[in-house]
């Protein structure tokens, strides 16, 4: 599988030339919608930033209780591409983000780009934060402003020819990356399902590892939820759309008890990857968690 | 009443089904069920949906209690194969898969201590007691389980 997709990627990069250098462009905000959004409050920040479990990534590989807050990057994701390592994005001004504007964090999450102008890797959720909103990621970036500098460096990917390409992945964005919500609902779909696609689809970027990849890491958005082997590590992700192998026998506050608890209702309790996720489901308002459980029984079941 | 009933027989079956099995992976996928059946018990209290009883409360602590000792001694070496889903981090990382285990022993034992001879007084007292065991769950889940369906 690693040679096959090695090669269709080679034979892009090379037969496509000058079509590649325009289409891969990296794009960034309309600097209007930035403009949009309020000063940013902390205190939403600090909501936003459990919602879409940053710690998770960017602080100290098994990092608990207050450390969690100390964003020193060095976590290593071990994928089939290659090592990729968070990095630090602690206020610190030469190692972490401290010197970024608003619009450079912004482009960050919801485009890919860096301040450089230079793509990130997929492996940094963003085709998930890009369903973002503007306000939100203004409230993020003032709370992560007032967190704890770290002054050290993560170290840097590890990626071999091609995947060490940055610009191959604007074509990945192309294709697979969009800011549209996944899930058709109706307008009048109640104010709580609502709010729980927002999180699922956007923050909360649960797609990333319950969705299941092409060979270019693509996410099959037909098979959205439908449970997917794990990119990173080993096992799987669950299929956690309403069917009879997922969630169907799950009421709503099942859900949202297993995300505040981890206890599922036959109270085995949650593992692997998904404990990080859930701890960070914790500390959200019990009313997100009812969000989501009420957009997970209303999705369309996988089969 | 009932749910309070099923519980406890919950309990029971699954240590009874413990002492039949000679299988290791069936042996310690049991001692988890009587690990799952204490914790729903514990649970059911903590949430008022089974009214506090100190006694079932001392029932579920020693039944965890029980599963900490023997729980560790069910992972022998080509027992990562088959219908399991232990995780093969057991295997590579034996001594912190044991340190897991010790954590809970030393949990479940402070809880014991707790209960003394007639259970936690009160369900402050209970909840005091079962909540630093009960986090032993997720953090050997997380490092030393897998799921794969
Ligand atoms: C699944 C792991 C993961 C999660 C969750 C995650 N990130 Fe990251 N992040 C990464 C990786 C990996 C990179 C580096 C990507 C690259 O090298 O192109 C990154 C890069 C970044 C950068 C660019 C830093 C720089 O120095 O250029 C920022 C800013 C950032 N992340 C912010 C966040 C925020 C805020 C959140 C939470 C809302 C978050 N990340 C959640 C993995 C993650
Ligand atoms: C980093 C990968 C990852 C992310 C992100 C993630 N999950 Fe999970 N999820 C898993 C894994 C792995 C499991 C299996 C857990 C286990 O082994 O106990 C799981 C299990 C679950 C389960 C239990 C299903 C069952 O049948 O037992 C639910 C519910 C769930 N996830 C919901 C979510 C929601 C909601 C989100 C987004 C807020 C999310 N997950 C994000 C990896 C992830
Ligand atoms: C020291 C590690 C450890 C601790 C502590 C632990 N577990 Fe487990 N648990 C495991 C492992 C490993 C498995 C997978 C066993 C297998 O399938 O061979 C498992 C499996 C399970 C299962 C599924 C059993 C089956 O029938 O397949 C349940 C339910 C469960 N655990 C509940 C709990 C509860 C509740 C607690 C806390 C009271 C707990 N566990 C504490 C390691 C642990």
């Amino acid at each position: 599988m690693l040679r096959k997709s090695l090669y269709v990627i080679v034979a892009l990069v090379v037969a496509a030339g000058a079509a590649f250098w325009l289409l891969t462009q990296p794009e960034r905000l309309d600097g209007s919608a930035l403009a949009a959004a309020g000063p940013g409050d902390p205190d939403r920040g600090e909501r936003v930033f459990w919602a879409g479990g940053c710690a998770s990534c960017h602080a100290r590989p098994d990092a608990e209780d207050d450390a969690l807050l100390e964003l020193a990057g060095g976590r290593a994701l071990e994928t089939d591409f290659g090592t990729f390592i968070a990095p630090n994005i602690s206020p610190d001004p030469e190692h972490g983000i401290g010197d970024w504007s608003e619009a450079d964090f912004a482009n960050a999450m919801m485009r890919g780009v860096s301040p450089e102008g230079e793509h990130y890797y997929p492996a940094f959720p963003y085709s998930s934060y890009a369903r973002m909103d503007e306000q939100d990621v203004a409230d993020l970036f003032v709370y992560l402003n007032a967190l704890p500098p770290v002054a050290e460096a993560a170290p840097a990917n590890e990626l071999s020819f091609p995947y060490n390409i940055r610009r191959g992945i604007g074509l990945w964005k192309l294709l697979y990356m969009h800011d549209q919500p996944v899930v058709d609902l109706p307008a009048d779909a109640p104010e709580e399902v609502l709010r729980g696609r927002y999180l699922v689809e956007g923050p909360g970027h649960c797609g990333e590892c319950h969705t299941p990849r092409n060979f270019m890491g693509g996410q099959n958005f037909d098979r959205w939820l439908a449970g997917a082997p794990m990119m990173e590590g080993e096992g799987s992700a669950p299929d956690i759309t309403p069917s009879e192998d997922g969630l169907g026998s799950w009421s709503a506050g099942d859900i949202a008890y297993y995300l505040e608890s981890g206890f599922t209702p036959d109270f085995d309790v949650v593992g692997g990857a998904m404990a990080d996720v859930q701890r960070n489901m914790a500390r959200l308002p019990d009313e997100d968690r009812r969000a989501i459980a009420a957009y997970l029984k209303a999705i369309p079941a996988a089969n | 009443m009932k749910r309070l009933a099923i519980s406890v027989s919950a309990l029971l079956f699954t240590m009874v089904g413990v002492a039949a099995a000679d299988d290791p992976i069936v042996v310690r996928q049991s001692l988890m069920q009587a690990a799952a059946a204490s914790a729903a018990t514990s649970a059911g209290m903590m949430k008022g949906e089974i009214e506090y009883n100190p006694t079932v409360a001392k029932a579920a602590i020693a039944t965890l209690y029980g599963v900490s000792q023997a729980y560790g001694d069910y992972f022998p070496e080509g027992t990562q194969e088959g219908d399991s889903d232990a995780s093969p981090r057991i295997w590579e990382d034996m001594e912190g898969f044991q340190q897991a285990i010790a954590d809970f022993q030393t949990d479940t034992a402070a809880a014991v201590q707790a209960a003394g001879e007639d259970g936690p007084a009160d369900l402050a007292a209970f909840q005091q007691a079962i909540q630093p065991v009960l986090s032993n769950c997720k953090d050997c889940h997380e490092d030393f389980r897998i799921q794969d369906n």
